[in-house]
Order: structure tokens, then C-alpha cells, then sequence
């Protein structure tokens, strides 16, 4: 027969190649814990050392301790085990140890051992809580088992009789410090499935619990003496089941004691337990959700069992009281608020929104027995008390108050807040499986909101500042509870807008303020996409949101909504370096919606409506999708100040002047003049590939023709056409016009062939005539330059007389320094 | 070899990083940076109170690469980064004495 450790070897291998296949794998830890007890049964048996030391009277027993006395082993748990004597421990249990524990040792496995009396173990178990809830989990083996009973017996009477407050206590402090090092794992997306609330920890305290004051022996104690009723006890083993099943595939994944469920681990675990993708979520999605649900689960139950057995550690137990600052039928109970009763709930259940309500307006936190109340009637509450005026009232007011994320969470919890807002149920634990969320959405939604309730605690007082300059939060408040809530799909933004407004119409919500909520849901990534992935120094761009965005109220609000959905994302979407740029274009829009004209609502409208009337003038000739990507390359002020007949006759130059430059064509322009009868002036139209310079080369032939320019507009679109636009003095000879037009356009392209030296003509024409030498020195030149005024622009105005090519001596000047004009401005 | 430091408008890193790629490059880092040029830091008003803005967010990229390949380095990083636009970034080009790769000791060319 071969060796106990050689059998334990293959047995292990065998049950882990069958969990690995997804047999075994519900009660995994069952089978290998028999795998190990008949290991060490037999070693005991095999062990001439034990055999001996029982012929000799010094009889021991082995005991499982810990997690292996739970009979909980997961793949890589270590062993926990104690060889137990009556008083003292003779020499030879050494070489008993080494029979039985170092075959282990040579497979690899974790083993932790003890070699004590039974005295040493009260006295160890009464200094170090560590081991004294290990000895509660202590399981016979094999040997001699009376001394096991006398032991259990001993640690009840003696140990425990005296340290069972303290061992309460410790245990709550460990609770504590794993809240404060692990965190809350019912909604963290690496959450730890052992040490982190909601872990396995969790149970285990109970159970400790449960043990030292209750006398349960074994887990299905629980339910039998009472302290869990059958559907508690019926979830925890569910629950705890799926747990120690992604625990044990985790360990395997890891090929060691790993219990933080890494992303790396996520998607092959979902995969592993037969998750798939469906209804637009990722199988590793839905897998994490059903974690999070089970170790809320298991969270929840702890929780209520420390409050319902040990009311003593709640906080503020200040007695019963009818206090005055509640509202009836409530009353106070230990500090928590209280039902009147449940059928007071039958006959009015609102009084489930209403004593949440009483929550956030007193800051006592509900009782216990009220939440479990508001569980049991959640399905009273229907369509019709949803659209209640007294529904929304109510629900608006916890939203104003300071305490609305707490109580926000609670209604989360219990599942009110699906009840009453259902359009929660389907995002509420929806995991997104990226780096950048470290929340689930409805997580996420509560902390957006809890980053604006606390942005007073803010170093960066432009918030605040901002905040207090709101003419009402609550539409900002309202967004930031539902910007996410249409993530069931793509487009969620969109998808979230519309639920927001069915949800706000059912609660008969103000309609401007309706407006708002549905805008900044919509647009929720505005800000934050257009800062980091377009240029923030092109001024079409921040218009364009400016235009979006359309007051500046909103743009306040859209801020700050900005911010703290950032941050209550996580850290990879939110840091300085994102905030730095957010705000930069914050400023950049007010600035314009405060100054500027291009984006007031009148000015997109407009804008819009010139873009259509284009859009019908040039017809066929330009396909759609052409003609957008024309007009997004139009800067904003062209749009606004050019009539659509002559934006429409631009884009016909312009296809004609790429032709030519897309044939090779040197120096190719467009160049038009039309006679305005009305004013008596020409307009000019001159469009060419844009280079430096260009602008003062027109005005200079211009110039040299006598023509005198009465205004310019100049305009660069973006994929680098020039529009000129000047009205002009009618040429001196008002018969022979077409001649000088023709002679300028053949003047033009002389110039940009470089046969014409227009500094040589001009410089003729400018010598001062005796005659206006006087009229020259009437006004003196002044010269400002404005680096304020625009975020995207430097301002240079020129006051001086007028004269002939002065515009090219100004432009040239600016041009030989190297300035590029963008927007020019004339006016005599 | 040398080492280019480009420092560059954020939206462009995709732009830079392909031409990179496309070139040759046989790897690259990029950092989230803060900091500032000419234009120096501003000051923005809001309702009366004062901000200081100091520095302007900008992606740092730091390649290396033999001597051959700096001039078109150069000069795509050029291409691909300039809007024309104030704020369009530097480029810095240092000399490298040397270079190692950390797994099999291999140095100078074949480390980069």
C-alpha cells in the first residue's frame, strides 16, 4: 500500500484537475478537507512514535484548527493543526510531528502546527484572540477524543466565561481596521473576497460570535437555535457557496493563496464559471455583479446580527423617545427612527418615502426593523403613488438635504430607490469592466452626487465659488444622480437624457428645470472629452460648446458636474492634469458666453439657419457629407456675418481653386467683384491657399490700382483657404470697370509669381503730394495692442489717417514680423 | 543616439505616436505633464476672486533612437503636432552615451 502523503498527492491532483473541469466545484472544499482528514488519520495510525506514545499512556489528539477545522479548505488555504496532550508534552511528540507533518511540508503545502497542553491553550487563547478563535473552530481528527471534549468544555467554561466581552470588542476593532485596509468589497471592483467587508471574514466573526455567546457548535446551529431564520441561513450558504467557488478558481488562477480578485483574474473566472456576454453586458460584468451581491449579502447579514444581538455597540442607544423634532407617526428607538407599524405602512405606504425623509432631516440613521419592514413592502409602492405630488416632494427634499448621500445609500440598500425610481434597477449593479471605474454605476451615481454635497471641503475654491453662485443646485443635484443611468447600452448619455426626463415628468417636475437636467445628462462629457481630446486653443471648437452649452448658468452647473463625476470615477479619469484642461476651457467658454456674440442662442440659431439656406442654394453639387465637413472648417464669426448666398458662392470658388491647385497650378486664386448699386461701393471675393503674407499682397494690388478699401473681412478656414472680403470705392473710371478688374486680377498673379515688386509701385504712389501734406498731420497715429480681450487672439488696433495702401503698409509691417492675421477689421 | 523630447498639445499624442511608430521607433514614453512657455501663467478672474493658472497640461513623449532616424523624427513630430495654434510644444534633442537593456545586458544599439 502505498504512503499516506503519496495518496493525499494524488487525490489533491485528482480533485483539482475535476474542479478544474467544473466538477467538485460546488463543494470543493468539502471533498479536499476529507482528502486531508484521511491523510492524517492514516499518518496517526502508520506512526510508530503514535503508537507508542499510546502504549505508554501519554495519549494525545489531533485537532483541525481555523479554516480546516471549518472544514472551509480552498485550494491553496494552509492547514491549521494541533497536536493536543493532556498536561505535559513528552520529548517524543517531535518525532510524532515530524511523521505527520513533514510529507507536507515536502508537497508544498502551507501547514501551520502546535504541540500544546491543554492548559497552554486556555493560557494562549486567553492572551491572543488570533488563536482563541481558532480553538473555536477546533475539530476532532483522530486520537484520543475525550481530550478534545475537555478541552471545548474548559474554554467554554473557564476561557470564555471571562473573555467573551473582549473578544467582542476585539472583533470589532478588527472590523474596523479591515474597513480601513481593505475596504467595502460589496462595491469595490478588485474587491478581496476574504478580508474585505462582506468577505469571508464577515461569516467567520459571526460565526466566532455565535460560537462564544450562543454555544452554536457548527454552522447549522445558526438556524437551529433560532439567530438566523431558515431564508437567512438558507441565503448565506448560497451566498457563501459562489463566494468560496470564485475563491478556490482564484487560487487556482493565481497558483497561490490569493484572495484580491484582480482584473487580470476577472474575465477568465466569469469565463471558467459560464458567464456569458448578453444583453450588451460583458460576461465579466455580470460576474462581478453577482460578487458584489453576494458579499453585500453577506455584509448585510453580519451587520444585522451584530445590531440584533449585541445593541449595546450601537452608537447613540440614547432610549426610547418620542423625540419633538420628528414628524408623527414616526418615533424613536435607541436613536433610530421607527414605524408606528406595519399595517400603518399597509394603509399608507408612502410612509416608506416619508421615513427616509425623517432621516435626512433629523440625521438619525432607521432602525433596523424599519428596514426590513421597507424590504417587505417595497411592492406596495405603484405607479400611481410614484406620480404622486407628495412622492416628489418628499424625494426632492432628501435630495437637499446635507445628509441626502447617506440616506441615498440607505434607499439604495433596501431597494427603495428601485422601487421608486425603477429605471435604477437596470444599472444599479452594473460593473464596467475598465480601468478607469472603480465603482459600480450605481455607486458611482451616489458618490457624483456626495463629491457635490462635500465640494466644501474642497482646496480648489473656484468650486466653491461656482457653486455658490448657482441660482439653484437642484438640477445639478438631479444630473448628478441620473448622468449615468442610461449605461444599459451605447450611447448611454443620450439614453440617460431621455430617462431623466420621463422620471422628472413623472414626478410633474418643473419643466425649465427639466431642461437642465436633460441638457447636462446629455452632455455630461463635454467638457471633459473636448479638453483632452480636441485643441483648446482653436477658437471654432470652444464656440461650438459654448454654442452647446448656450448660457452661462448651465455652463456652472455642466462644471461641476464635470468635476465630480471625474472624480468619482477614479483617479485615472480625474487628476490635476485633467482638471488643469477642464478648466481651461471652462474659462474659455465663459469667456465667450460672456463677451462674445458667437454663441448666444440667437447666434446658433442663426448660424444653423444660414448652414441650411446654404445648404438648399448649392443643391446637388456638393455631396452632404462634403458640405458639413466644409462648414465644421468655417470659422464662427464668417458663418454669422456672411450672407448664405455668398457663403454659397464661396464654396463654388473654393472647389474651383483646389481644382487648380490640385492640378499644379502656381499662385492659383479666385478672384470676383460685384457692383452693391444700393451703397454704391464693390464688394471684392478673393480666395487662395493661405500663407503668411497673402493678405497684405491683395490689399497692396488693390493699393496700386487706386482702389480705396472702405473694410476688409478676412477669414481662414480650416483646411487653409483664405476668404477675403473687401467693399472698395468704385474704380475711378466708372465706364471701363471690367478693364481695371481685369488688370488687378492680372496684377495679382504677378505678384504671386513674383514677377511684380509691389513695394517698388507703391512706394511711387505714397510719396505725400504738397498739396494733402497738411490734412497728413491731423490725427496722430496710435497703435494698441490687447492681449485680454480674446483667449484665442492678440488685438492690434491702428488709428491713423487714411491714404492710399495704408492697409498694405499695416499688413505688410505685421507680416515682415512675422504675425499671422486671422481677423481683420477696416473701417474709414 | 539620441533622445527626443517632444512636448506636445495633449489631443495630438495619437497623431505623434503612429508617425512614430510608422518611422521605426522601437518604443516610447509618454507622461502627463504640467508647466509653461512664453505665454507664462495667467490669471483668471471669476466673480471678483482671483485664480492664478500656472502651468498648462501637455503630454510629454521621450523617445530613443539612432542618429539617422532624428531628422525625420524631427520633422514628422513637427508635422504631426502644429496646428499653427499658440501652444504647439517643443522638441529637445539629447545626446545618449548609452543604453542597456535590463533582461540580457545588451547595450547601445541593439538595447534601444
Amino acid at each position: 500500500m502505498s504512503a499516506p502523503s503519496d495518496e493525499l498527492k494524488q487525490a489533491r491532483n485528482k480533485l483539482l484537475s475535476l474542479f478544474s473541469c467544473g466538477e467538485t466545484a460546488e463543494d470543493f472544499q468539502a471533498h479536499y478537507t476529507q482528502i486531508v482528514d484521511e491523510y492524517f488519520r492514516r499518518s496517526v495510525q502508520e506512526s510508530e512514535t503514535g503508537q507508542t506514545l499510546f502504549r505508554d499512556k501519554r495519549p494525545f489528539a489531533l485537532l483541525a484548527l481555523g479554516g480546516y477545522g471549518r472544514g472551509d479548505l480552498c485550494v491553496h488555504s494552509d492547514l491549521d493543526v494541533m497536536i493536543l496532550f493532556n498536561s505535559k508534552v513528552p520529548s517524543s511528540a517531535r518525532t510524532l510531528a515530524e511523521d505527520l507533518f513533514y510529507p507536507l511540508w515536502n508537497m508544498g503545502l502551507d501547514l501551520g502546527h502546535g504541540i500544546r497542553s491543554i492548559q497552554d491553550c486556555l493560557s494562549l487563547g486567553g492572551e491572543k484572540f488570533e488563536f482563541l478563535t481558532s480553538l473555536l473552530d477546533a475539530r476532532f481528527l483522530c486520537g484520543d477524543s475525550p481530550l478534545y471534549l475537555d478541552l471545548m468544555e474548559r474554554l467554554a467554561r473557564k476561557l470564555l466565561a471571562k473573555k467573551a466581552l473582549a473578544l467582542r470588542r476585539w472583533l470589532e476593532e478588527q472590523h474596523q481596521r479591515r474597513m480601513a485596509v481593505f475596504g467595502d468589497a460589496s462595491h469595490l471592483l478588485e474587491p478581496n473576497l476574504k478580508e474585505g467587508i462582506g468577505g469571508l471574514r464577515d461569516y467567520h466573526h459571526l460565526l466566532w460570535l455565535a460560537k462564544a455567546f450562543f454555544h452554536v457548535r457548527v454552522p447549522k446551529d445558526l438556524e437551529i437555535l433560532g439567530i438566523l431564520s431558515h431564508k437567512e441561513y438558507e441565503d448565506l450558504e448560497t451566498h457563501l457557496r459562489f463566494i468560496h467557488l470564485v475563491r478556490n478558481r482564484l487560487h487556482q488562477d493565481s497558483a497561490r493563496r490569493n484572495d484580491r480578485l484582480t482584473f487580470e483574474h476577472q474575465e477568465g473566472i466569469a469565463r471558467a464559471l459560464g458567464f456569458k456576454d448578453q444583453d450588451g453586458l460583458l460576461a465579466v460584468e455580470q460576474f462581478l455583479s453577482q460578487v458584489h451581491a453576494s458579499m453585500a449579502s453577506v455584509k448585510s447579514l453580519h451587520r444585522s446580527f451584530v445590531f440584533t444581538q449585541f445593541p449595546g455597540s450601537r452608537k447613540n442607544g440614547s432610549g426610547s423617545e418620542r423625540s419633538a423634532e420628528l414628524c408623527a407617526p414616526f418615533h424613536v428607538d435607541q436613536g433610530e427612527i421607527c414605524f408606528p407599524s406595519a399595517v400603518a405602512i399597509l394603509s399608507d405606504p408612502l410612509l416608506l418615502l416619508d421615513i427616509f425623509a425623517e432621516a435626512a432631516k433629523t440625521g438619525r440613521p432607521l432602525a433596523l426593523e424599519s428596514k426590513r419592514l421597507i424590504r417587505e413592502f417595497l411592492h406596495l409602492l405603484d405607479d400611481s403613488l410614484r406620480r404622486s405630488q407628495r412622492a416628489a416632494r418628499a424625494f426632492l427634499s432628501i435630495l437637499n438635504s446635507p445628509k441626502a448621500c447617506d440616506v441615498l445609500d440607505e434607499m439604495l440598500e433596501t431597494g427603495f430607490l428601485c422601487a421608486l425610481i425603477p429605471e435604477f434597477e437596470a444599472v444599479k449593479d452594473r460593473v464596467q469592466f475598465d480601468h478607469y471605474h472603480l465603482f459600480p454605476v450605481g455607486r458611482h451615481l451616489l458618490q457624483t452626487l456626495r463629491h457635490l454635497k462635500t465640494l466644501y471641503r474642497e482646496r480648489d475654491l473656484l468650486l466653491t465659488d461656482i457653486f455658490l453662485d448657482l441660482s439653484e443646485p437642484e438640477p445639478l443635484f438631479l444630473a448628478a444622480l441620473f448622468h449615468d443611468i442610461g449605461k444599459t447600452g451605447k450611447d448611454h448619455a443620450r439614453r440617460g437624457a431621455h430617462l431623466a426626463r420621463n422620471i422628472l415628468k413623472r414626478f410633474s417636475y418643473d419643466r425649465k428645470k427639466t431642461d437642465h437636467v436633460h441638457f447636462l445628462v446629455l452632455h455630461h462629457l463635454l467638457l471633459a472629452e473636448t479638453a483632452t481630446r480636441r485643441d483648446l486653443n482653436d477658437e471654432k471648437i470652444v464656440v461650438q460648446c459654448a454654442g452647446m452649452v448656450g448660457t452661462v448658468e448651465r455652463l456652472k452647473m455642466l462644471y461641476l458636474l464635470s468635476w465630480a463625476d471625474g472624480r468619482a470615477t477614479g483617479p485615472r479619469a480625474w487628476n490635476d492634469w485633467v482638471a488643469n484642461l477642464v478648466q481651461e476651457l471652462f474659462f474659455k467658454i465663459l469667456h465667450i458666453l460672456e463677451r462674445g456674440e458667437l454663441a448666444t442662442p440667437d447666434a446658433s440659431r442663426r448660424v444653423k439657419q444660414a448652414m441650411a439656406e446654404v445648404r438648399t442654394l448649392i443643391g446637388e453639387k456638393i455631396p452632404p457629407a462634403e458640405a458639413d465637413a466644409l462648414f465644421d472648417g468655417m470659422p464662427s464669426n464668417y458663418l454669422l456675418e456672411t450672407s448664405p448666398r455668398s457663403i454659397a458662392r464661396h464654396i463654388t470658388l473654393h472647389e474651383q481653386l483646389w481644382a487648380d491647385v490640385a492640378r499644379g497650378t502656381a499662385g492659383a486664386f479666385r478672384f470676383e467683384a460685384a457692383a452693391e448699386p444700393s451703397s454704391g461701393t464693390w464688394e471684392v471675393t478673393f480666395l487662395a491657399k493661405d500663407r503668411a503674407g497673402l493678405f497684405s499682397e491683395v490689399a497692396g494690388v488693390l493699393a496700386l490700382n487706386n482702389i480705396n478699401i472702405l473694410s476688409a473681412r478676412i477669414f481662414t478656414w480650416r483646411d487653409g483657404t483664405a476668404v477675403d472680403i473687401f467693399t472698395v470705392t468704385p474704380p475711378v473710371d466708372p465706364l471701363h470697370t471690367e478693364v481695371i478688374w481685369e488688370r488687378i486680377q492680372a496684377n495679382l498673379a504677378e505678384t504671386f509669381q513674383g514677377r511684380l515688386v509691389l513695394a517698388d509701385g507703391l512706394r511711387q504712389k505714397a510719396k505725400p503730394s504738397l498739396l494733402s501734406w497738411k490734412k497728413t498731420l491731423t490725427r496722430l497715429t496710435e497703435v494698441m495692442v490687447d492681449n485680454d480681450s480674446s483667449d484665442f487672439f492678440t488685438l492690434i488696433e491702428v488709428f491713423t489717417h487714411d491714404r492710399i495702401g495704408l492697409l498694405y503698409r499695416i499688413t505688410h509691417t505685421l507680416f515682415t514680423l512675422g504675425i499671422d492675421i486671422r481677423i481683420a477689421k477696416i473701417a474709414t | 543616439m539620441k533622445k527626443l523630447e517632444a512636448i506636445i498639445k495633449p489631443f495630438k499624442l495619437d497623431d505623434v505616436k503612429e508617425g512614430l511608430s510608422a518611422l521605426g521607433a522601437k518604443g516610447l514614453t509618454v507622461t502627463e505633464v504640467k508647466g509653461f512657455g512664453r505665454q507664462r501663467g495667467h490669471r483668471e478672474v471669476y466673480r471678483g476672486a482671483e485664480y492664478q493658472v500656472d502651468f498648462v497640461s501637455k503630454i510629454k513623449i521621450e523617445v530613443v533612437m539612432e542618429d539617422e532616424l532624428v531628422s525625420d523624427a524631427v520633422r514628422l513630430i513637427q508635422e504631426k503636432a502644429k496646428t499653427g495654434q499658440i501652444g504647439d510644444g517643443k522638441i529637445f534633442i539629447l545626446p545618449v552615451e548609452n543604453a542597456i537593456r535590463i533582461r540580457t545586458g545588451e547595450t547601445g544599439k541593439d538595447a534601444i
